[in-house]
Parts: C-alpha cells; structure tokens; sequence
C-alpha cells in the first residue's frame, strides 16, 4: 500500500466531479446508423447463398420489367391483385427472415402513397388512391424479390447481356464495392468524432465536413491505385461475359408464367 | 425526390429515359475525351462517394434532421458529365438493389436528378465564377448553384407529377396516376426545396469543398473555360419551356381560387364543398403574380415575363462583375 503511494501522483488520487455538458449529437448516431444498415445489406450479399429460384439473372430482370410496366399500364383492379397473389406466393417461398424484410419495405412504401393520396381522397379519387396504392405494393415486392433472390454480381453481368455501354458496367462495378469501403473508413471517422467529442463540442458541424471532404480525397486515391492495379492485371477496359444463355427448366417456367400474366392482361383490358 | 413506380405514366417514363439516352451518350463521349482512363475508376468512387452523401444526416432548426444530394458538389469536383455518370449509377444501385425510386421511372428520375441538377448547378456556379472573379465569387456561385440545382430539379419533378392529371383520365375523368394538379404538385415539392432542402445542399457543398480545397487543392476539377454558351442555351430553353406555367392556368384544372372550387366539375359532378386544407390557401401561389399584359396573348406575355426576369438577372451579375473587375479584363465571349 505504501509504495504505491509513492507511485501515484497526488492528482490522480483526487475525486473529481466532471459532469460533461450535454450536447446534441443525434444526427452522428442517425450517420452512424444509416451507414451501418447499408453495409450491412451489402454484406449479406456476400455471404449470399445461391438463390432458391435459377432462373437467369437477365431473363429474371427482363421478366421484373415487363411485371412493373405491364402494371403501371393496366387500368383494371382485378390484373393488379392477380399480380400481387401471385408476387405473395412467390414471397412465400422465401426465407421467413427475407419475407419480414420485403413485407416491411412494400408495406410502408404502399402505405406512404396511400397516406400522400388522403387529399385526393377526399376530392372523390377513391379509383386512383386505391389502385395507385396496390401498385405501389405490387412494384416495391417485385423489385425487392428480384434484388433478394439475384446475386447483385450477377446483375451486373445481366446489364452487359443488354449491351449497356462497358463504362456503366465498370463505374457500377467499382461504386458497389467501393460504397463498403468508403462506408467503412468515414464509419470509423464518425466513430472518432463520437468518441473525442465529450460534453460539448462547438466544432461538430464543422467536422462532418471534414469527414465528407476527407472521403473525396481519400477515394481520389484509392481510384488511382486500383486502376494501376487493374491495369497489371491486364484490364482494358472492355467486359465480357462467358457464360453461355442456356434455358434452364426455371428459365422455361418463369417465361410461362409471365406469358399468363400478358394473357390476363390482355384479357382483363379488354373487358 | 425519387420519384417511385405508378405515380408517373409509362409513357411519361419512356419519353424521358429517351430524352436521357443522347445525354448518357454525350456523357460517355465527352468523360472518354476529358478523363485519362486511369481517371476512371473515380467515376465508381463518385457515384459510391454521392451514395453515401445521402447518408450523412445533418441537423436542421426543430430537432429534424435532413441529407443532401450532393449533385451540384459531384459536378464541381468531377466535371458535369462525370456527375452525370456516377449519379446516374448510384440512381440505378437505389432502384434494382435498394428500392428507393421506380425502375421505370428511371429514366426520370435519372433526367431530374442525374441531368438536371448538376448542370444547373455547374453552369450556374461556372458562371458566376467567370463574372465576379473573386473567390467570394466563387463561393457565391457554389451556394447559389448547389442551392438552384435542387430547387430546378425539385420544379422538374414537380412538372411531372403536376403533367399526370392533365394527360392521363380514365374514362370516367378520373386521374390514372399521380392525381395532383400542377398548382398542388408545384408548391408541395418546391416549397420544402425552397426553405430546408436547399440550404442543406448548400451548406453541405461550400462546406465540403472549402474543406478539399485547404487539404487538396489539386483534386478539384478545372474544367475547359468558356463554357458560357450552354448557359445560354439552358436559359432561352428555360424561357421556351416558360409556358408551361400556363398549362396550369389556361387549363380549368388547377388554378381555381377558393370561391371558384366549390363549383369546380370533376368526374360529371361539381365538387360542391371547398376542401379544408384549401381554404387556407396556398401562399406561393397567391405570392405570384399573374404574368399578363394587357392586349398580348398569355403565352407571349409569359414568354416576355421571362425573358424580362433572365435579363434583370444578367444585368445584375454583369454589374456586380464590373465591380469587382475594375480592370476591365471582361470574358469577351457573349
């Protein structure tokens, strides 16, 4: 005991009431968050396992395109629940945890243009509320299930099946990787602003910027070394795609499928 | 802003991805000639970089908190077409992977966001920049660029929103998509633009590029002087499209005062009642004024109006620009 009294100082031994000021910080744990939830979804791509329906990733796209415009075009109810039976049927199919997931995000979008809607509502427009909010339904749960059950990789591959220009492929490419790598280093900056503002810091707006500015230069060079690298490696620039398009079992259902919902619609519009 | 699936018509959609596909073209052309190709992997990193920007929440008066775009900022730091790009591209990873925006309304959403915004922002900032050649200048021109590209862009989507009722009925009158009026659509998408969103933006691009100029001031994009003639361009375009206000006007659909609603036919019926939340009036559009000369037809008056409005404007800059350029070494193009 008494030689550790010679040890520490007499300073440290001294009760101290430090009461940090409180400070607003909830829009750096609001960043903080909405990183974090992004790369999250990114990582699960990763871990990804294949997906339960084969279908080829351009066919599957093809397919969500046609849905979504044959569903922005029809003007009868009956179409557009047939559509959404059958998209729920689909979801069913899923993982239980990918169902919240997609149920969550098709059920708020709806009934955020179903809230936006009221006014019209209120004017006499119940055909256009009710119809634009099922639609709205019926498009979010396509395009999240074609993002659930497709490798993002595979969908840039898909693009270049619709001979989009190989510049798009490469900028895609690169921002999806690099949105996790980025996100990662101003995540730890806005960590380091968390942990070094105690009590109250006049300078927190200012370092946003500064987190924001940093990213910039930060990604200015990490550009210019991974195009060295890929240059070594014998990039030119040009992507090609070596699968072959062979018609899967999968490939020839999802056509019928999508042949039947032409037919209802031509069907339903015509009556 | 990101405009989702059904509330635009398909053919709205189709019109403008075709009206975007000579602008990705040029983009293309022009990023090709402008950056060395070891360049571009920063075109993924922009759109990367602009993905994340939306990320950052900022604090706003009354506890909220909101994020900007970014657009304007892409623009001055990679060169217009270069935004064009990398938005283009992150508008894409929001669509297909996050559902944020439709898929069909890509293409206009791409048009206001990924067209729209930079160049208004860029052209304008470029030139102010040219005319008050101080550096106050330039951050004058960053603010008012930042703050003008979101709001123009806001407008845009607005127009198409506002657009829908008008082409679109049903056989029974009755809007098939997005059923406000251009005198809803406009001040309920431009207003909050105007007072919060636009701020943010501009707080956010002088903020950040201050920043990398003191840390990096090599990194910023100089692009080829005298661009000033697309300015132009834009504004006689914008002087053109000027009329558009009219649609809302001239048409009975929209502009109907408070008295005037109750008797308002929709559907084969008179309205008969006067919403409540109209009774209150919209102040903005009450604040305008009503763009018409006695003796002219509308459009022309509208027409004049605007070219009234642009020329007070050049007036302004040039005088401001003379005053702080006694010397008189005046950009001689015109």
């Amino acid at each position: 005991m008494n030689v550790e009294r010679k040890i520490m100082p007499a300073w440290l031994l001294q009760d101290e009431n430090y009461l940090p000021q409180s400070d607003i910080d909830t829009y750096i744990n609001k960043s903080i968050l909405s990183l974090l939830n992004i790369l999250a979804k990114i990582r699960r791509q990763d871990g990804h396992k294949p997906c339960q329906f084969y279908g080829h990733p351009a066919l599957k796209i093809a397919v969500t395109l046609l849905l979504i415009t044959l569903l922005s075009l029809s003007k009868s109810f009956a179409f557009v629940i047939i559509i959404n039976v059958c998209l729920l049927a689909v979801l069913s199919l899923l993982e239980a945890e990918v169902i919240i997931k997609i149920l969550k995000l098709s059920l708020a979008a709806s009934i955020f243009t179903f809230i936006i809607l009221i006014p019209a509502l209120l004017l006499g427009n119940y055909y256009t509320s009710i119809m634009l909010s099922s639609k709205v339904l019926a498009t979010v749960m396509a395009v999240n299930i074609l993002s659930h059950s497709t490798k993002w990789s595979d969908l840039t591959s898909a693009l270049k099946t619709f001979r989009v220009p190989d510049i798009f492929i490469l900028v895609l490419d690169i921002t999806i990787k690099y949105i996790v790598l980025l996100g990662e280093f101003s995540l730890n900056m806005l960590y380091a602003l968390k942990l070094r503002s105690v009590g109250l810091n006049k300078n927190k707006y200012h370092s946003i910027s500064g987190i924001a500015g940093t990213m910039f230069i930060k990604s200015k060079e990490m550009a210019e070394e991974m195009y060295a690298a890929m240059e070594c490696r014998g990039f030119t620039g040009e992507y090609k795609v070596h699968r072959k398009f062979k018609f899967t079992v999968a490939d020839v259902l999802l056509l019928m499928i999508t042949l039947g919902f032409v037919y209802i619609f031509v069907y339903l519009g015509r009556a | 802003m990101h405009i989702p699936d059904n509330y635009l018509s398909p053919s709205t959609c189709a019109v403008l991805a075709t009206a975007m596909i000579p602008v990705w073209t040029t983009a293309i052309k022009k990023v090709k000639e402008e950056i060395t190709s070891s360049k571009m992997p920063l075109l993924g990193i922009g759109a990367a970089f602009t993905f994340l920007i939306m990320m950052f929440n900022v604090p706003l008066p009354g506890g909220t908190t909101g994020h900007a775009v970014g657009g304007t900022l892409l623009a001055i730091l990679l060169g217009p077409w270069a935004a064009c790009i990398s938005l283009t591209v992150a508008l894409l990873i929001q669509a297909l992977l996050f559902g944020d925006g439709g898929i069909l309304a890509f293409g206009a959403n791409c048009f206001n966001l990924a067209f729209v915004l930079p160049f208004t922002g860029y052209f304008i900032y470029q030139f102010i920049k040219e005319r008050v050649t101080s550096e106050r200048g330039e951050y004058i021109g960053m603010a008012l660029g930042s703050y003008l590209g979101i709001n123009v862009s806001a407008l845009c989507a607005a127009i198409e929103f506002g657009l829908q009722p008008l082409l679109f009925k049903s056989a029974a009158g009755l809007p098939l998509y997005s059923p406000y009026p251009l005198a809803i659509s406009i001040p309920s998408m431009v207003i909050p633009h105007i007072l919060v969103a636009g701020f943010v933006e501009v707080v956010f691009t002088v903020a950040i590029v201050v920043f990398i100029k003191k840390a990096s001031p090599g990194a910023i994009y100089a692009g080829p002087k005298h661009k000033i003639k697309p300015v132009y361009g834009l504004l006689a375009a914008l002087i053109c499209l000027s009329p558009l206000g009219l649609l809302a006007s001239g048409t009975a659909w929209g502009e109907w005062s408070v008295e005037e609603i109750k008797d308002v036919v929709s559907g084969g019926q008179a309205l008969g009642y006067v919403p409540p939340g109209m009774e209150q009036g919209f102040s903005f559009a009450a604040v305008l004024p009503d763009y018409t000369f006695h003796g002219l037809p509308d459009v022309a008056a509208y027409i004049l109006s605007a070219v009234a409005g642009v020329a007070v404007l050049l007036i302004i800059f040039k005088i401001l620009g003379l005053s702080k350029n006694k010397t008189g070494a005046y950009p001689d193009e015109r």
